[in-house]
């Protein structure tokens, strides 16, 4: 073995013990800020798990939004304190938003009634009372007055009734959807008053969801189902589960699918006076699958009938 | 005397209540107090006043300037003279919270002011039916003989 060999081996050998130990302090270095990596994480999630908790509680909408972009943008070197902290904060502002938002509909239900009876009450006396007195044009502005304060309270009864369902604490379980769906369709069929309906319901649905409000959920499509299949040739309405959505399916008016996703805001009606209703039904059913951390949507084309589906987000925890 | 003690700040529900109790020929059985605090002068006297012969019913409304109708409500249950008398909570809200507060204070009945006047006006025919015509008052608490019993 020639010198030059020795020496490269000798040289190379510790350049590789050289090496390995960089690499092993590389490595332990790694390990600790894997480590610290972990910590941050779990506590992230800790805190994530709080607001959950808290959010649940509370009412959603933009409050919550900034909470959860919060949670979102943290990356794990954010000083774990400050999180903590600024989640405390958001829960106390969101905790007062929502007591906020108590008094608020407290005062709704209070205070805009009572003049809405004024003006019904005096409009009916009017109409009554001074009756002679009273051509038929004035009867007829009257009568308007009377309708528009009765739709007024409708708007403001509906309106307590959304944030009343988003705020109602949730209880899930799993539920007999069949037995829910049956149910609702049987109501819907008595209120239709004689009208011919062909039901098409799938046996045996599960789901895991909170069964008071599930029921609400499905009120309401069936209830939409049965109003725009108000048509002579008889209605069908099938209730059923494709994949993983579950959905509402009829045969009636339809929509335009251009304004498929208009249907969900609050009071947005895409049907004239022909259909009675204020357009709560569907923001209420779109609250209620948000909570249920699913999605709703509709497909439809005018004239071919509609169907909404929704999935339900947690069902990893469905009890078989 | 078959009276009906109104608390009612708000004078078109006064005058809508008056016009009701016409119809029904019992507007000369009302009598009108507009806070909370002279429904209980009315009803408990005054250092100066005397108290009048107790209703046979008290339709409370709850939100009034002064004392509002939960004060009343304890007011009334908490005084010896009152403490048996009927309270009717008249109100315009529908809140859950409104009614548990109000029946735990012991209301003995709580109707929401509807909205539509028929409706009303169909509310304050029974209310009047009701309490002055079917139900029988409940014995003076004190057990000096109550005034007010049905006719």
């Amino acid at each position: 073995m020639s010198l030059p060999v020795s020496i490269i081996i000798i040289f190379s050998t510790v350049l590789l013990l050289a090496l390995s130990g960089f690499t092993l302090r590389l490595r332990h270095k790694y390990m600790r800020r894997e480590r610290e990596l972990e910590t941050a994480r779990a506590a992230l999630e800790r805190a994530h798990e709080i607001l959950r908790g808290r959010v649940e509680e509370l009412e959603g909408g933009g409050a919550v939004a900034s909470v959860r972009a919060t949670v979102r943008q943290a990356s794990p070197a954010t000083d774990i304190e400050k999180l903590r902290q600024r989640v405390e904060e958001l829960a106390t502002r969101l905790s007062q938003a929502n007591e906020e938002l108590e008094t608020f509909s407290y005062s709704v239900s209070h205070d805009l009634r009572a003049p809405l009876r004024s003006i019904d009450g005096f409009s009916r006396e009017l109409l009554i009372g001074y009756a002679e007195t009273l051509d038929d044009k004035g009867k007829h502005y009257l009568t308007r007055v009377r309708e528009a304060t009765r739709r007024m309270s409708e708007l403001i009864d509906d309106m307590l009734n959304l944030s009343r369902l988003s705020r109602k604490a949730m209880r899930r379980t799993s539920v007999d959807l069949t037995a829910i769906i049956e149910a609702v369709a049987a109501e819907a069929e008595e209120r239709a008053e004689g009208r011919r309906i062909e039901w098409t319901i799938e046996p045996e649905l599960r789901a895991y969801a909170d069964p008071q409000l599930i029921k609400i959920v499905f009120e309401n499509l069936i209830g939409n189902a049965v109003k725009f299949t108000a048509s002579p040739s008889g209605a069908r309405i099938e209730i059923g589960r494709e994949g993983d959505a579950l959905f509402v399916r009829d045969n009636g008016v339809g929509f335009d699918p251009l304004f498929a996703q208009k249907l969900f805001a609050p009071f947005q009606r895409l049907h004239g006076n022909e259909f009675e209703g204020t357009g709560i039904g569907l923001a209420i059913v779109q609250r209620l699958i948000h909570r249920h951390d699913g999605r709703v949507w509709a497909e439809s084309a005018p004239g071919r009938g509609a169907t909404f589906r929704f999935t339900l987000g947690g069902a990893e925890q469905e009890s078989p | 005397m078959s009276r009906i003690l109104l608390v009612e700040d708000n004078e078109d529900d006064i005058e809508l209540t008056l016009i009701a109790f016409r119809r029904q020929q019992l507007a000369n059985d009302l009598i009108i107090a507009r806070d909370g605090q002279q429904a209980l002068e009315i009803l408990h006297g005054t250092p100066s006043r005397p108290a009048q012969p107790l209703p046979v019913v008290v339709l409370l409304d709850l939100k009034l300037p002064r004392r509002d109708g939960f004060e009343v409500l304890d007011a009334i249950r908490a005084h010896p003279h009152t403490r048996l008398l009927p309270v009717v909570v008249l109100t315009s809200s529908a809140q859950e919270r409104d009614r548990l507060k109000t029946y735990k204070l012991g209301a003995n009945s709580y109707i929401v002011k509807p909205v539509d006047f028929e409706q009303f006006l169909e509310a304050a025919r029974q209310i009047g039916m009701y309490w002055l015509m079917l139900n029988t008052a409940p014995p003076d608490p004190e057990g000096n003989g109550h005034a007010a019993a049905a006719p």
